[in-house]
């Protein structure tokens, strides 16, 4: 109980840090472009304008309001592959630091997850945007959001974690998990429509895809305004605790390696 | 007593290095399935202890991977020990690296945040005191750049300020400002030495042992993770800047042995390991250039030599004072050598009377009894109007009609006539063109604003100038280059110009003397380094007392034994030591002719008194040697663009 007040304490101390490494993210992603933030909800418009036209076409048929459809389940995506990716880097990106000073080496993953989870929310201005244009309904049930924001954010700190210390010690890691990530979209109904699918592989990625368990509580919050079932809900959550449990237990078994190998 | 600030108790700190770099899956699943994920243990810091207290200044010394930067890790708490402790009460403030803190894409305002928090400030503090660490780091009007175009002294600076924002109980200062400039790092000197009196303690890293003997009172070095020894800065700092310099020569001593063994070609073959040859030799060896410096005679220095005969430098080739009004030789002289702060003032026997030289008042007023200059010009006047002497038609009447009649009888023509072998009158005029007269009480014999001679000797010096490099002595040039032909790209020959060339068109000529060297058992023989016999009974020009150019080891070891050389004037012939060249006419005009031909050389020059048929003093010798390097360099590098 001492440890976690301890580790409570000095995540006070260094708030300010993170404030400040998240405010920097922000602020040099967009330093040098001429429209700034607008980038933000116009990246994933013009993106998402892309993939409707070539799979409107090819599968979109079917589905209603396929705009709204994809750019749901597009950014929680987005959202994951971002800041796993800038996690996984993390320790090792900062290591001329951390071998001068010390900080708890956590700070810089955990502000990295942050900074891309305040790009997603403010990227919800595009959807926000998309919705206005397709003449979607906005929902009550787009209140409850938040929930779905804080435990995606959660997996993705647990994930980034782990991805940060094994990076340390296996840098190739890179590129496999750039590989996972593109694996991870496809077998994710981000494009599609999961009910069209094979039944045995419906079950495959509804049982052992964490990330399905996000894109359809957030469709079911925006996309069909209804309340998400309780399987998906509470088995988000679950994930997400689990994940932050894996993260952290690889994390602090290795982190005082760190220092050899960065 | 006050407290410890840093304890540090047995540390031993332990990495597990793989023995190769395994940091890939692929690696690492192939050596795994081969059972080959071979650990090996590398010990960076052992049985480390001591204790800083509170306001102390320890400086790190020692080697590249010594573990100075890993015991600071361990102090800061980056590194885990892995025997042992380190316990730390209060603050602690790293002077981060260039760069490391720092995001070069934020502005200096930005980052002067984010350090700061990194450092665990609070955004409030660093509000408060934004505009501190401003106005000390100097950089006012560059707040909003991008730290990318900063100078890496901006960036110290900053850095400086930054971690000094407030006094930290304890400073880590990691080799960073070695950067700055001269008034930022007093400035940060000034800071330290503040902080320090106010109970920062410093940990302070630096190769510049100086910097640490300044700042530091305790020092710590480290050597292959021990300690190899602690305490005050001094004799620490001391300890270890000798061990250095001694680790340097002996590695330049490896490089020189094994390109030897290879028989690698040398870039200069160097005759004459004199004065000439050694300065030339040093700048050429500083130039990246590799040569060998070879000489006839069995020691190195030339003329200069100086030979220490039961503990008293002796002169061999004749005295020998150093003097010079050039700053430049003056301060290259002084960087191979101490010099003492011997002062020529020669006296003149003359049967039973003794003079002071040069010609000055104290002569004149032994002469006369006169003591005023202006009676005493009027006295010379006078002689010289009475002598009635128009166009000297030889030496005597030349010598006359520039001093009189009573320092000529007594003072010049005894001594020249021995010195050339030869009656006054048969003497060419042109041999004295002018004979200073000096109307003040001034003995001192050189009119140069430095004066002195070696400490130790000039054989050191010459030893210094050679240090690190090839040197053959025994060794005949000729037979040399018989032998060694490919050995070498470039020569510089510093003997006898004549004899390069075979003696060709003749031999030049020289004036040469011989020396009577003996021991005598008189603690003091003739209470003085020089004195001149002037007149022509006595048969040696002058005897000199080498004790007396040392007086500083006289005093440190005084002996009741002595040793002088009486010098004595000698007709020049071939196979003598020629000591000065005659520039006469039928001398010039041979040498001219010779010169002639060593123009033509491409791969040789000729340099030194001997080479270039010229009578040089010393500091002349160095000047010339100077230039002949600077020309020689600047001949490589005119090569080397070419290419």
């Amino acid at each position: 109980m001492k440890l976690l007040e301890y580790r409570f304490k000095t995540l006070f101390k260094y708030k300010d840090l993170i404030i400040e490494l998240v405010r920097r993210d922000l602020k040099l992603k967009y330093r040098r472009s001429f429209l700034g933030y607008v980038w933000t909800i116009l990246q994933p418009l013009l993106l998402m304008l892309v993939y409707v036209v070539v799979f409107t076409n090819l599968l979109g048929k079917s589905i209603e309001n396929y705009p709204v459809y994809l750019l749901t389940g597009r950014l929680m995506y987005d959202f994951l592959r971002s800041s796993t990716m800038g996690a996984m880097k993390s320790v090792t990106g900062n290591s001329s630091l951390l071998r001068k000073v010390y900080v708890p080496k956590y700070i810089f993953t955990l502000a990295k997850v942050t900074s891309c989870m305040v790009d997603m929310v403010l990227s919800f201005g595009a959807l926000f945007v998309v919705m206005i244009i397709t003449g979607a309904k906005f929902n009550l049930t787009m209140l409850l959001i938040p929930l779905v924001v804080v435990q995606i954010y959660i997996f993705s700190c647990g994930l980034g974690f782990f991805l940060a210390q094994l990076n340390v010690f296996f840098r190739d890691i890179e590129h496999i998990y750039g590989a996972i990530m593109t694996a991870w979209m496809y077998l994710t109904p981000i494009l599609y429509d999961i009910e069209r699918m094979d039944p045995t592989l419906q079950i495959f990625i509804k049982g052992f895809n964490p990330l399905y368990y996000y894109v359809a509580q957030f469709r079911d919050l925006v996309y069909y305004g209804n309340i998400p079932g309780p399987r998906v809900f509470w088995g988000g959550w679950l994930i997400a605790f689990l994940m932050l449990l894996i993260g952290t237990w690889f994390f602090q078994r290795s982190k005082d390696k760190f220092i050899l190998y960065i | 007593m006050s407290k410890n600030v840093i304890e540090v108790d047995h540390l031993k700190i332990r990495f597990n290095l793989a023995s190769e770099k395994v940091d890939n899956l692929k690696e690492y699943t192939i050596k795994l399935l081969k059972h080959e994920l071979m650990f090996q243990e590398f010990i960076a810091l052992q049985d480390i202890s001591f204790q800083a207290k509170k306001g102390e200044a320890w400086g790190l010394v020692g080697a590249n991977g010594s573990g100075k930067s890993t015991l600071l890790k361990a102090v800061s708490g980056i590194l885990q020990p892995y025997e042992g402790t380190v316990e730390v009460s209060g603050k602690i403030a790293p002077l981060i690296e260039l760069g490391a803190g720092f995001d070069k894409d934020l502005t200096a305002r930005e980052n002067i945040y984010l350090n700061g928090m990194v450092l665990g400030h609070s955004r409030a503090f660093m509000e408060e005191h934004f505009d501190e660490i401003v106005e000390f780091a100097d950089i006012k009007g560059f707040l909003d750049s991008p730290l990318k175009n900063f100078s890496s002294g901006m960036k110290a600076r900053l850095g400086f300020s930054v971690a000094t924002v407030v006094a930290p109980d304890i400073l880590i200062v990691d080799e960073v400002l070695e950067v700055g400039d001269m008034r930022f790092r007093r400035k940060c000197n000034e800071r330290m030495q503040q902080m320090l009196s106010e109970g920062t303690t410093l940990l302070y890293v630096s190769h510049n042992i100086d910097s640490v003997k300044n700042l530091c009172d305790k020092a710590l070095w480290l050597d292959h993770g021990r300690i190899r020894m602690m305490g005050d800065a001094q004799p620490v700092c001391d300890a270890y800047g000798e061990e250095q310099n001694n680790l340097v020569r002996r590695r330049k001593e490896e490089r020189r042995a094994r390109l030897r063994s290879q028989g690698k070609k040398y870039d200069y073959l160097i005759v004459g390991a004199g004065l000439f040859g050694a300065v030339f030799a040093r700048e050429m060896t500083k130039a990246g250039k590799r040569c060998l410096v070879i000489d006839k005679r069995s020691h190195i220095g030339g003329n200069v030599y100086t030979e220490d005969v039961d503990g008293i430098q002796v002169h061999r080739y004749g005295a020998h004072i150093f003097h010079t009004s050039d700053d430049r030789i003056w301060k290259y002289a002084n960087r191979y050598a101490k010099f003492n702060n011997y002062m020529n003032s020669p006296v003149a026997v003359y049967r039973d009377e003794l003079y002071n030289l040069p010609f000055n008042m104290n002569t004149f007023s032994r002469l006369w009894g006169l003591r005023k200059p202006q009676e005493v010009k009027d006295r010379i006047a006078e002689q010289i109007a009475g002598l009635g002497i128009t166009e000297p038609k030889n030496l005597e009447e030349q010598a006359l009609s520039l001093v009189g009649t009573d320092v000529y009888e007594k003072l010049v023509r005894g001594y020249t006539e021995k010195q050339w072998g030869r009656d006054c009158r048969e003497l060419p005029a042109f041999i004295i063109r002018r004979l200073p007269l000096r109307f003040t009480y001034d003995n001192n014999y050189f009119n140069d604003r430095y004066q002195g001679i070696p400490i130790g000797g000039y054989t050191n010096m010459i030893a210094k100038l050679l240090e690190n490099i090839d040197v053959m002595t025994d060794t005949d040039f000729f037979k040399y280059r018989e032998e060694n032909p490919k050995m070498f790209r470039r020569i510089l020959y510093t003997g006898m110009i004549d004899e390069y060339y075979g003696f060709r068109y003749g031999h030049l000529e020289y004036r040469s003397v011989r020396f009577e060297t003996e021991r005598v058992e008189e603690e003091n023989y003739q209470g003085n380094a020089v004195v001149n016999y002037t007149d022509r009974e006595v048969p040696y020009t002058r005897i000199i007392e080498h004790k007396h150019f040392a007086p500083e080891a006289e005093l440190e070891n005084p002996k009741d034994y002595s040793i002088i050389s009486r010098e004595y004037s000698t007709e020049w012939k071939p196979g003598m030591e020629p000591y000065y060249p005659v520039n006469d006419e039928k001398n010039s005009a041979l040498y001219a002719r010779y010169r002639k031909l060593a123009d033509k050389e491409k791969k040789v020059i000729f340099g030194g008194r001997l080479g270039s048929y010229q009578y040089y003093d010393m500091d002349k010798v160095i000047a010339a040697a100077l230039d002949l390097a600077k020309q020689e360099k600047a001949r490589w590098i005119a090569m080397k663009e070419e290419k």
